[in-house]
């Protein structure tokens, strides 16, 4: 995640000579704001990993005895004690389940989309665009209704379900430049060759888009295990709940015993971190390519 | 896949929309048209599972938070039949202190996380742009921190707001005694908003930084040759080129400060008090800790009629353009 070239998608005629002329000898201007982003960007992460290692119930955190700094794991142990293997094990749950769902919904709409042909598929992206784009604090309030009535409260289905139907529509409108870009020729000469639809969108077009769906399978992964305000809602008692919902409740609860709050902050940090370190190369340009179309 | 916006205005209608499009996407894929190979029947069909999951997951969870804002819902009712009190629950939400006050939150939250990211992002990507190792370290760790849940870093702010955290150590090292960042009534919804734009910046820098990389790279040149400034060629080459993306993403930017809940949630509560209450925000406190969920649903009513209007037109410039090719 250290070396950097700029993406496929952007690779213009003279972009290497603009990389020479351009900004290789950046300015004072240029390296005050880029110490200003390091500090903005790895202090709070220092900080956090810093309190973590303070043991627990030190009010003031490394700010007490910066001078006498005796890292231990206490407050890591004191996280483990109030149930956090088992969040931890909740959350791989939900978030795999999410991930699988909206997959499996968003890949086939985001092929079937794909070509804006008639004026009924600019609708049907508008809607996607409109779903995508509500509050979730809006979307709870009937899911928990929904919900209570057939009697999935304080499951992780319910979660799931409601994850997936939270970003299947974002998760089809970051897939469909990836189907778009499948020429059309192939897809022709797969169905002269006698490749049945189907056959075609497993052989010929998931292949080529399947670096969409990696990048989108990651996103979908990362947000749902972060997601809380659906998991605090739908699920009633705490000892199921996900990591990030316990670190939500936690914090509004007890936010005095810093360092375990940010050993818990830590643990739900690292799954993520591990992903990412794997994914960042083409979530890189996914991510760009998604937003700009 | 039914559409808010017809919900909202005929609830009657039920999912009439969804219908038309299924019934028209289905008619539209009889294999008469030009090239046989490509519109053969079925394309359309791909669609249909998550037309369906998005029915019943939203869909219908949406017409029941349209139905629930026109009736008297609370805690004990919510799992029996309501009553039908018609605009009720919009008119309490009108008449109260606390929803003009949570209006005028979101126009300032709003206001601030959309010019502190928009700019924020614009100077980093300029900053990062073009070579170097520790550009592309700095790009890739702020690019982590994004990727981090919000519950995390809206955890760590925090405690570094907090009264014995880091930003009130170096307050008050330096003289300025401690500040309140999160429990007074005036700063915590500018110091939540911060936060939150905080947060979007990495985003808004990548997305930027791969319009600038885009930028002809001959016209930046020709500029160099005819010996414009440094800050010439930004203002007069580079920013117009970054219109187009400029747009797509202040729309992104701009809803996902409107929807912002986790860093309130996590950092404030919505308080104290009312004081970062934002209107998405309001609603959901009204139906989950109030337990008032006719009046929270009328206030995600209204919160979700914002996000149609900001939907219809970026997905009417989005797409519309896709069309013509």
């Amino acid at each position: 995640m250290t070396s950097r070239q700029p993406p496929l998608a952007t690779g213009i005629p003279g972009g290497r000579a603009s990389s020479r002329l351009d900004p290789a000898r950046p300015g004072a201007v240029s390296w005050s704001l880029r110490i200003f982003l390091l500090v903005l960007y790895t202090l709070p992460l220092f900080w956090l990993f810093m309190t973590s290692l303070e043991p627990p119930g030190n009010v003031g955190g490394p700010a007490v005895d910066m001078f006498v700094f005796r890292p231990t794991l206490e407050s890591y142990q004191a996280a483990l004690n109030g149930g956090l293997l088992n969040a931890v094990l909740q959350s791989l749950i939900i978030a795999s389940g999410a991930t699988a769902l909206t997959l499996a919904v968003a890949l086939p709409a985001a092929y079937g989309l794909a070509q804006v042909r008639r004026r009924t598929v600019v609708v049907g992206l508008g809607a996607l665009v409109g779903l995508q784009m509500l509050p979730q604090t809006a979307t709870i309030i009937p899911l928990f209704q929904v919900f209570g009535t057939v009697h999935l409260l304080d499951t992780q289905l319910a979660v799931i379900l409601a994850d997936a139907a939270l970003l299947a529509p974002w998760a089809t409108l970051l897939l469909r430049p990836f189907f778009r870009a499948v020429p059309e020729a192939l897809e022709e000469a797969a169905a002269l060759d006698g490749a049945s639809q189907l056959r075609t969108f497993t052989s010929v077009c998931l292949p080529i888009a399947r670096n969409g769906a990696a990048t989108v399978g990651t996103l979908v992964f990362m947000i749902s295990w972060g997601e809380f305000l659906y998991a605090i809602n739908l699920i009633l008692s705490p000892g199921k709940y996900p990591i990030s919902a316990l670190l939500a409740e936690q914090i509004s609860q007890f936010s005095s015993n810093w360092p375990n709050l940010m050993a818990l902050a830590a643990v739900t940090a690292v799954p993520i971190m591990v992903l990412f370190v794997f994914t960042y190369r083409f979530l890189r340009s996914g991510l760009t390519l998604g937003a700009v179309k | 896949m039914r559409s808010l916006s017809h919900e909202e205005a005929l609830p009657a209608l039920g999912s009439a929309p969804a219908t038309q499009v299924a019934a028209s996407v289905a008619r539209g894929r009889r294999p008469t048209r030009r090239r046989p190979g490509r519109l053969r029947p079925g394309r359309a069909l791909y669609v249909l599972p998550l037309l369906v999951f998005l029915l019943l997951m939203a869909g219908y969870p949406l017409e029941q938070l349209v139905r629930m804002s026109f009736s008297n819902v609370t805690i004990t009712t919510l799992q029996h039949a309501w009553s039908f009190v018609g605009f009720q629950n919009y008119r309490d939400a009108f008449a109260s202190p606390v929803f003009s006050q949570a209006v005028f939150h979101t126009i300032i939250f709003v206001a601030l996380v959309f010019a502190v990211g928009m700019l924020g992002g614009l100077t980093a990507a300029l900053v990062l742009r073009g070579g170097g190792r520790f550009a592309g370290f700095l790009l890739g760790l702020m690019v982590f921190v994004w990727s981090l849940p919000p519950v995390v870093n809206g955890s760590i702010w925090r405690f570094l707001m907090d009264q014995y955290g880091l930003l009130n150590l170096i307050s008050r090292g330096i003289g300025t005694g401690t500040v309140p960042f999160l429990y007074s009534p005036t700063s915590s919804v500018y110091s939540v908003a911060l936060v939150n734009a905080w947060a979007s910046i990495p985003f808004t820098a990548l997305v930027f930084r791969a319009a600038l990389l885009g930028v002809d790279a001959d016209l930046i040149e020709a500029g160099r040759v005819d010996g414009v400034r440094k800050w010439q060629e930004i203002r007069f080459i580079v920013l117009p080129a970054l219109r187009p993306t400029a747009f797509v993403l202040g729309v992104l930017e701009l809803v996902y400060a409107f929807r912002s809940f986790d860093f309130i949630y996590v950092m404030t509560d919505g308080g104290p008090g009312t004081a970062t209450n934002t209107l998405p925000f309001l609603g959901y406190s009204e139906a989950f800790t109030q337990y008032q969920y006719g009046l929270g649903s009328a206030i995600s009513v209204i919160a979700g009629v914002v996000i149609i209007v900001i939907a219809f037109v970026y997905s009417r410039s989005v797409f519309s353009e896709e069309r013509v090719k």
